[in-house]
């Protein structure tokens, strides 16, 4: 049995003495008093696209003030514990969900963001995805060709390689199934340096090994002189005509809620990196202008479903690189925007994820909850965006400002969740699972694969008995040069805004069709050397 | 204005489900819920005596168990319920407050769960006979307040060392600070 309860882990936390790294970091819990700085830019979001900005503009010698609306915590906090991680690190704790329940969100509240707990997953974007943008929406820019150097770049800052070490059991199935049946798979490539290969990426990697914005471009950018504000949230934009001239923040108390004092930061430039739902919730709070009603509008989530097995062997699905192995059979098999196409892959499961994606109640969900270290867990996320019945959620506020996203599960999603869980079936079964079961309230574990494929034609696809959940959430503010369907364009400003850029996941017209990070990374990087030249010109 | 529900209106509140849960504590107050405590119960953060008194019973339904495995009670998994709120927003607690005042009247409780009487008026036989009835319904909110209120009880629970451990999961690496 694995068991890794012994391993002692000596953390080098690099965020253990900022002041003597010479990092200016302000702790919003410990501001009381109204008080105003100056900049030339404010980053809002210290994530994937607040990061990579802060370091390039900085580097620059522009003055930046990241504000993160998280609390810091750092690697020597991260005590690979469950439920604290989900308390720290996760908006809304881990219990973000669409408006109807219909959808889990999984979306990262930290210091550097979702790199902070995502699963290192780092894939370029697909050609087909950048073309449709090009084709649909007028992106100008940003092919394939002309990102390829950006991707570049970061991949070597962020020392993003394909994985060399074997899968862990979880990927493996990915891995056998695949092979049996003739399906392309292939290692992921992941931001990591020095992996220990424990699995505790979602958690905050306790090792730094793993090249989030936390041990990389934020501490590149404090060290050429920026200046990081966290606990403290944009509340809005502040608007003077047409322009853009700085954000008013509160900072929070350790609960989240403010604490009293007036946060003012007046700057030439700002730039809205909070990531998707919270983005467009910045421009929604502020009154942005908006003619054609678009903000927060075609938010994505590639709806992810999942299917469980069962091994004879052990599986120990939370130790381990959490993904490892991919399969890309099925994301474009029905051409850019027909059927709902699906990226295959596993899913790390620790004792609380898992029992919560799996549900039930009872004697029957604690026999399930057991069966964990025996247990694999393969995912496929859609791609949303794409088909003309596939819109996306809208992002909505709720009476005290807090972003909500409306999304509901139509028959589009429906029908590609129960294509995704009859090829995850089959691939666990080709992989030798005893027993499969499709994420599905009212689906058995199923014996063999002809008794998958006849039991799932009897389940009801419906919303909410349907296990559905993302990580990925993407758009609400999309880019292109097309006037009636963007609100941004190709190089990040905002239209009908001067001073204004939204450098983060929600510019993406569509889902991707691969997890974000790298595309954020790239995109963000060729965006905030535009800006830097734009503002050191 | 015709005030009657006809058709149309009839189909209209069906549509807009949700629009129940965000009536729930409205209607709450006007059926003279209003003399509950609006503060957390003794020794919890967030939920109140008549949220306490409501779902400690469900809690021990749904982990089943799992807290008997770790030695716990119904209440330990009701006080792990209230850390996880913690991390919540606002927001995301109001929420869930509205559909914990919808659930403490009879006519909710039938409507959403196929049973009139309060959980803690119901026997262990009775409330597992209630969770088969409430997840094998086919009305969209009384699936929605299923899963908002069961699933958050998983996750409180197993991401606890005490709850985790039950699975077979032996635990993570130890952390040594340098």
């Amino acid at each position: 049995m694995q068991d890794l309860t012994t391993l002692q882990i000596k953390v080098q936390d690099p965020w253990k003495s900022p002041a003597d790294n010479g990092w200016n970091v302000i702790d919003g819990r410990t501001i009381n008093d109204d008080r105003t700085l100056e900049a030339d830019v404010i980053i809002v979001g210290s994530g994937a696209g607040g990061g990579v900005s802060a370091e390039i503009l900085s580097q620059r010698g522009l003055k930046v003030i990241v504000l993160e609306a998280a609390k810091l915590k750092t690697s020597a906090q991260f005590n690979l514990d469950e439920s604290e991680a989900y308390r720290d690190l996760y908006q809304e704790g881990a219990m973000r969900a669409t408006k109807d329940a219909g959808m889990t969100i999984l979306q990262g509240r930290a210091v550097g963001g979702t790199t902070v707990v995502n699963w290192t997953s780092s894939f370029r974007t697909p050609k087909e995805t950048l073309d449709f943008w090009r084709d649909q929406y007028a992106v100008e820019g940003l092919s394939r060709t002309e990102l390829d150097p950006w991707f570049e770049q970061m991949e070597k800052r962020l020392k993003i390689e394909k994985w060399l070490m074997p899968p862990n059991a979880n990927n493996d199935v990915l891995k056998r199934g695949c092979d049996a049946l003739g399906w392309h798979a292939e290692a992921i490539p992941r931001n990591v340096s020095g992996c220990w290969n424990i699995g505790y990426c979602g958690m905050g990697c306790p090792t730094n090994a793993k090249q989030s914005m936390l041990v990389t471009t934020l501490p590149g950018a404090l060290a050429s002189g920026a200046t990081l504000i966290h606990s403290a949230q944009a509340d809005t934009l502040i608007i003077e005509g047409d322009s853009v001239t700085g954000i008013n923040a509160r900072p929070l108390k350790d609960d989240k809620t403010p604490t009293g004092a007036k946060l003012t930061l007046k700057a030439r430039a700002v730039v809205t990196a909070g990531g998707s739902m919270q983005s467009p919730a910045l421009l929604m709070r502020s009154g942005a202008p908006d003619p054609q009603g678009l903000v927060g509008t075609r938010t994505f989530l590639h709806p992810t479903n999942f299917a469980y097995g069962i091994y004879d062997k052990e599986i120990a699905p939370y130790y381990g690189a959490p993904q490892s192995m991919y399969s890309d059979e099925f994301v474009f098999k029905d051409g850019v925007d027909g059927r709902a196409g699906f990226k295959l892959e596993m899913m790390p499961m620790h004792p609380g994820l898992n029992t919560a994606l799996v549900g039930g109640y009872g004697a029957s969900a604690f026999d399930q909850a057991q069966r964990l270290p025996n247990l694999a867990g393969s995912i496929a996320l859609l791609r949303d965006g794409f088909h003309e019945d596939s819109v996306g959620g809208t992002v909505e506020l709720r009476d005290n400002g807090e972003p909500l996203l409306d999304y509901p599960v139509n028959e589009y999603l429906l029908e590609g969740t129960k294509r995704a869980h009859l090829t995850m079936l089959e691939m666990q079964f080709a992989a030798g699972a005893r027993e499969v079961r499709p994420g599905h309230a009212h689906a058995p574990y199923y014996k063999n694969w002809k008794e998958a494929r006849i039991g799932v034609e009897s389940l009801e696809y419906a919303p909410t008995i349907t296990g559905l959940g993302s990580a990925h959430v993407m758009g609400g503010l999309t880019m292109g040069q097309d006037e009636q369907r963007c609100t941004v364009n190709s190089d990040g400003s905002y239209k009908y805004l001067n001073g204004l850029y939204v450098i983060d996941g929600s510019v993406f017209p569509t889902s991707l069709g691969v997890n974000p990070q790298l595309t954020i990374y790239g995109m963000s990087a060729r965006n905030a050397t535009a800006l830097a030249d734009s503002l050191t010109a | 204005m015709d005030q009657g529900i006809d058709r149309r209106g009839f189909l209209k509140l069906g549509a807009a489900s949700s629009a129940l849960l965000a009536t729930g504590s409205g209607l709450a107050l006007l059926t003279g819920c209003s003399s509950q405590s609006e503060g957390p119960a003794e020794g919890y953060r967030y939920f109140r005596q008549q949220d306490v008194d409501l779902l400690t019973p469900l809690v021990g339904a749904v982990l089943g168990p799992a807290l008997a495995a770790a030695g716990a009670s119904a209440t330990d998994g009701m006080k792990a319920y209230d850390d996880l709120l913690e991390g919540a927003m606002p927001g995301t607690r109001a929420t869930l407050f509205q559909l914990l005042d919808l659930l403490q009247l009879g006519a909710a409780r039938w409507f959403l769960t196929g049973s009139w009487a309060h959980f803690a008026e119901q026997s262990d036989e009775q409330l597992q006979q209630t969770l088969d009835d409430w997840s094998a319904k086919s009305n969209g909110i009384a699936r929605m307040a299923f899963k908002g209120l069961t699933q958050p009880m998983f996750m409180a629970w197993y991401a606890k060392p005490a709850g985790a451990v039950t699975t077979g999961y032996p635990g993570p690496p130890q952390i040594v600070t340098a």
